[in-house]
């Protein structure tokens, strides 16, 4: 519980329209897409770095905890304020500062959401490649957060190739500028990927330098159906190797695709196992040969149906299609655990046999999808939780996805997060003299432990054996 | 109707993955989560577990929906927000009861030669007393201190003539007798006491494709109002009074020219009788399945673009712009009807950025959320604004007194039109 004292110097920070305390307001801000409910205590709306700093250094005086949120769509926790306190929502921080297409630079706040930049760069013929499957409402800042990534980072690489600079607020209030205006830069240590992917947990952003790209002229989307996830992945290993650079090779099984209601617009066959999504973008002199590699690679690796998709409708309703997959898993089961692990390419395939071992060992359904091209499957293990039976075996499916993950030479998050979620498993990947840096750069940077606790580290984490 | 705890199903549906924030117009104006369809359900679950009551801040968490169903377009498992925000509405009512005004217009609705009628006839003359008129724009303003109307609010004048009065009383047809559609028209109470010239363009329109036409006295309000005030109970009995007086006639199509009361009559009015006799069930599928929309209806079924063929497009063409009725686009999901209608009248469309967002009139919305409901209206204005058209045309004269409010603010000069009009304009 927060002191009166304290909600009123809140109010006098941020003016009392901007402090919400009633339990009604709080439920709004107590969940993001893990769909979990911690209640905080309040929730603050800055409207610029000032008022962060200055509710940061009233949490260092009064101890109370402050967890940083965007739009709260997040799949590890993040954004939840676990242990109550203040939840810092930056929605009311969402100006596009500047776009500067001469340097091919945007400067933004982090409440802006990823799509709305998107539009505002199309007008100049730009874009910022970060492209998360939750683009349309999810925010730059969280973006940053998390550093995430998105069906085209498999070309274009993640958040962090794409920051420059960063204004942050440090946890104890100092705001910080880091990085640069410019596209190399390496003056100092790297403070600015410090920062990008530290969820949170080490400072929060209020101001990022964004790097762009101009526009691919061309886009061709290529559909591959294959009757099971091996052979699917298989080709996606090799579609990697074949020096056609494509811009996504995103990865469905049947059970993902089948929950969507675009799913309803395709005729899939039933004894489809499986789908590749390939896009390939650049000149559009090249497109056919490289659409025709791609399509040749497929058809050796098994595919009963390849096809490069005809129509711009179709293409967005398959975008749409593989958009919706994680939301639309709940029709399947009430509840899910959803990973996020990266599997080096020339083992997917055997990662996915595997997991189907598991499947079926267990008498779960898991859904699995994602960024098969970079080898980040997201692994949905679909149960209910109020069946002790079934939560029990999806308990023991996640480890035994873990340990696989870990023995294939694999990381547990490629884009999620570490969160709220997966901190019990964090310790099984990292290095025991990583855990011991990342807790001193945490100590150092927060030592009173106010920002965003219950996150990344844990106490009892002393890396892997 | 289902109560606000019979949507339990539906609203453990919600995965809290946050679609929904990017398409609601109250959050996108507001930029908070209490107003996304994700805040309101988690709302509707605490609330009905007991976690939390029906208080003023859940009211007005509540109140901040415009019903305009972006959002359960949107969502990946289509959950019914509208439904259910009505079914809580419905709650709220029920625990607080409706105020005493907007209770006694309700019931005397009921009776079409009520006070309703006669109170607004008074009103209809009284109204350049108490509102100036702003020439040209086709609205007034107030001269002096009214309840819910601020200084700037464009009002839509009251009409010198009711529309229903203007009409002459028709026998029903009788069986058998005549070949071509025969069709009855339902005013709603925007058209009848406000707008009597979209009626009046609308029957000539139909009369136009040879459609047999008639207006059945003692029609009322369609119950939209009520409905998405959570009102139930008043909603079904103006429902019952227009299920009698249109059963009267021996009618192919029921048709009307505001979307809102296409959307009541069509699919409202069949969930608000959900729980009755088989019978009457069915005497209210038999109605309902001949409620077509005008557009709907001038297109699929009377073809008037065919007949109509030598007028089409002309290059000099007057450019309009179109603006989607939720109610029609995601209510009825017609779309591409208007668009074929307008070019039939022979203008040229350009489309707006965001044809289908709300106008964020949303009914009463509009007045107890005056300043929310103006800020969205801003967003439409200034998108209408930016194509450059001279027309912004729409198939809902609640859409049309929102847009002229609207485009009046910002001080653009866009004519709003009903699409009626411009057809009735181009056969002169």
């Amino acid at each position: 519980m927060l002191s009166e004292l304290v909600i009123r110097s809140l109010q006098v920070i941020a003016g009392s329209d901007n402090v919400l305390t009633s339990k009604e307001d709080r439920l709004c801000y107590a969940y993001d897409a893990t769909n979990q409910i911690f209640l905080p205590d309040a929730v603050v709306f800055p409207s610029n770095a000032e008022d962060v700093s200055k509710v940061l250094k009233l949490a260092n005086t009064e101890r109370f905890y402050v967890t940083p949120r965007g739009a709260g769509t997040g799949l590890s926790g993040g954004s939840i304020p676990v242990s109550g306190g203040v939840v810092l929502s930056l929605e009311r921080m969402r100006r596009i500062l500047r776009i500067d297409t001469e340097n091919l630079i945007a400067v933004v706040e982090p409440g802006v959401v990823n799509f709305e930049l998107q539009m505002e760069l199309g007008k100049a013929g730009l874009f910022f490649p970060p492209e998360p499957t939750s683009m349309r409402y999810c925010t730059i800042g969280g973006n940053i957060a998390e550093c995430a990534g998105g069906p085209r980072s498999v070309k274009y690489g993640v958040t962090r190739d794409y920051v420059l600079g960063l204004e942050v607020v440090l946890p104890t209030g100092e705001i910080m500028e880091a990085g640069t205006q410019t596209v190399k830069g390496v003056t100092g240590y790297d403070l600015t990927r410090l920062m990008v992917g530290s969820e949170g947990t080490l400072g929060i952003v209020t101001k990022a330098t964004l790097k762009l790209l101009p526009f691919p002229k061309a886009v061709n989307t290529i559909l591959a159906i294959f009757n099971n996830d091996y052979m699917a992945g298989d080709a996606a290993a090799e579609i990697m190797n074949a020096g056609v650079n494509p811009s996504a090779v995103e990865f469905m099984d049947m059970t993902s695709v089948k929950c969507t209601r675009e799913s309803e617009r395709f005729d899939f066959q039933a004894d489809s196992g499986a789908l590749l999504l390939i896009e390939l973008d650049g000149e559009r002199e090249s497109l056919e040969r490289r659409a025709g590699a791609v399509s040749d690679i497929c058809l050796r690796k098994g595919a009963s149906d390849v096809r490069v998709v005809p129509s711009k409708k179709e293409v967005k309703d398959l975008w749409w299609l593989r958009r919706s997959i994680l939301p639309s898993l709940v029709k399947i089961r009430p509840h899910k655990m959803v990973n996020d692990v990266v599997i080096p390419m020339s083992v997917v395939s055997e990662f996915l046999q595997e997991v189907r071992e598991i499947e079926r060992g267990k008498v779960i359904i898991i859904a699995c999808f994602g960024h098969a091209g970079e080898g980040n499957i997201h692994v949905n293990i679909l149960f209910d939780k109020n069946n002790a039976e079934e939560a029990g075996k999806a308990k023991e499916a996640v480890d035994d996805i873990i340990n696989l993950t870990i023995r294939l030479g694999g990381t547990i998050s490629g884009e999620h997060g570490i969160g709220m979620t997966k901190r019990v498993y964090a310790g099984m990947e990292l290095h025991p003299v990583a855990v011991e840096v990342m807790k001193n750069i945490k100590e150092v940077l927060d030592p009173n432990g106010i920002l965003n606790p219950g996150k990344v580290l844990t106490e009892a984490m002393s890396g892997k054996q | 109707m289902k109560k606000l705890a019979d949507y339990m199903p539906e609203i453990s549906m919600c995965v809290r993955c946050g679609t929904c924030r990017s398409t609601c117009p109250t959050l996108i104006t507001l930029g908070r989560e209490t107003a996304s369809a994700r805040g309101k359900l988690t709302l509707f679950d605490a609330c009905i577990s007991g976690e939390i009551e029906l208080s003023d801040t859940f009211v007005k968490h509540i109140s901040e929906c415009l019903l305009c169903g972006a959002c359960q377009q949107s969502c990946p498992n289509s959950i019914p927000v509208p439904e259910i925000i009505m079914a809580a509405r419905a709650e709220i009512i029920n625990d607080r009861g409706l105020p005493l005004i907007t209770s006694a217009i309700m019931k005397g609705l009921r009776d079409p030669d009520g006070f309703v009628g006669k109170t607004l006839k008074l009103a209809s003359f009284a109204q350049r007393v108490i509102f100036k008129d702003t020439s040209n724009t086709g609205g007034l303003q107030r001269r002096l201190p009214l309840p819910y109307i601020t200084d700037e609010r464009l009002v839509p004048p009251l009409a010198k003539r009711f529309f229903l009065d203007e009409i002459p009383l028709n026998p029903p047809f009788s069986k058998g007798e005549i070949k071509s559609p025969r069709v009855g028209f339902f005013a709603g109470c925007l058209i009848n006491y406000v707008m009597p010239d979209i009626g009046l363009s609308s029957l000539k329109v139909l009369e136009k494709t040879g459609a047999a036409v008639i207006v059945p006295h003692g029609q009322t309000c369609c119950g939209m109002p009520a409905i998405s005030m959570g009102d139930f109970e008043d909603a079904r009995a103006l429902a019952l009074i227009n299920l009698e007086v249109f059963e009267a006639h021996d009618l192919d199509f029921i048709t009307t020219s505001c979307a809102t009361c296409t959307d009541g009559l069509k699919n409202k009015f069949r969930k608000l009788l959900e729980d009755e006799s088989p019978e009457l069930k069915r005497r209210v599928d038999v109605f309902c399945s001949k409620v077509r929309d005008i557009t709907d209806l001038l297109v699929n079924e009377l073809k008037l673009p065919a007949s109509m063929s030598d007028l089409k497009v002309s290059e000099d063409g007057a450019v309009v712009t179109y603006h989607d009725p939720c109610h029609l686009r995601r209510g009825l999901g017609i779309k591409d009807e208007p668009r074929e209608l307008i070019e039939t009248a022979g203008f040229r469309i350009k489309e707006m950025k965001h044809p289908c967002r709300c106008c964020g009139l949303g009914g009463s919305f509009s007045i107890t959320n005056y300043d929310l409901s103006s800020e969205i209206n801003m967003l439409k204005a200034e998108d209408i604004k930016g194509t450059g058209a001279e027309i912004a045309a729409t198939a809902c004269p609640g859409c049309m007194v929102q847009l002229r409010d609207g485009l009046h603010k910002i001080d653009a000069r866009v004519e709003v039109k009903h699409i009626v009009e411009l057809l009735a304009d181009r056969m002169g």
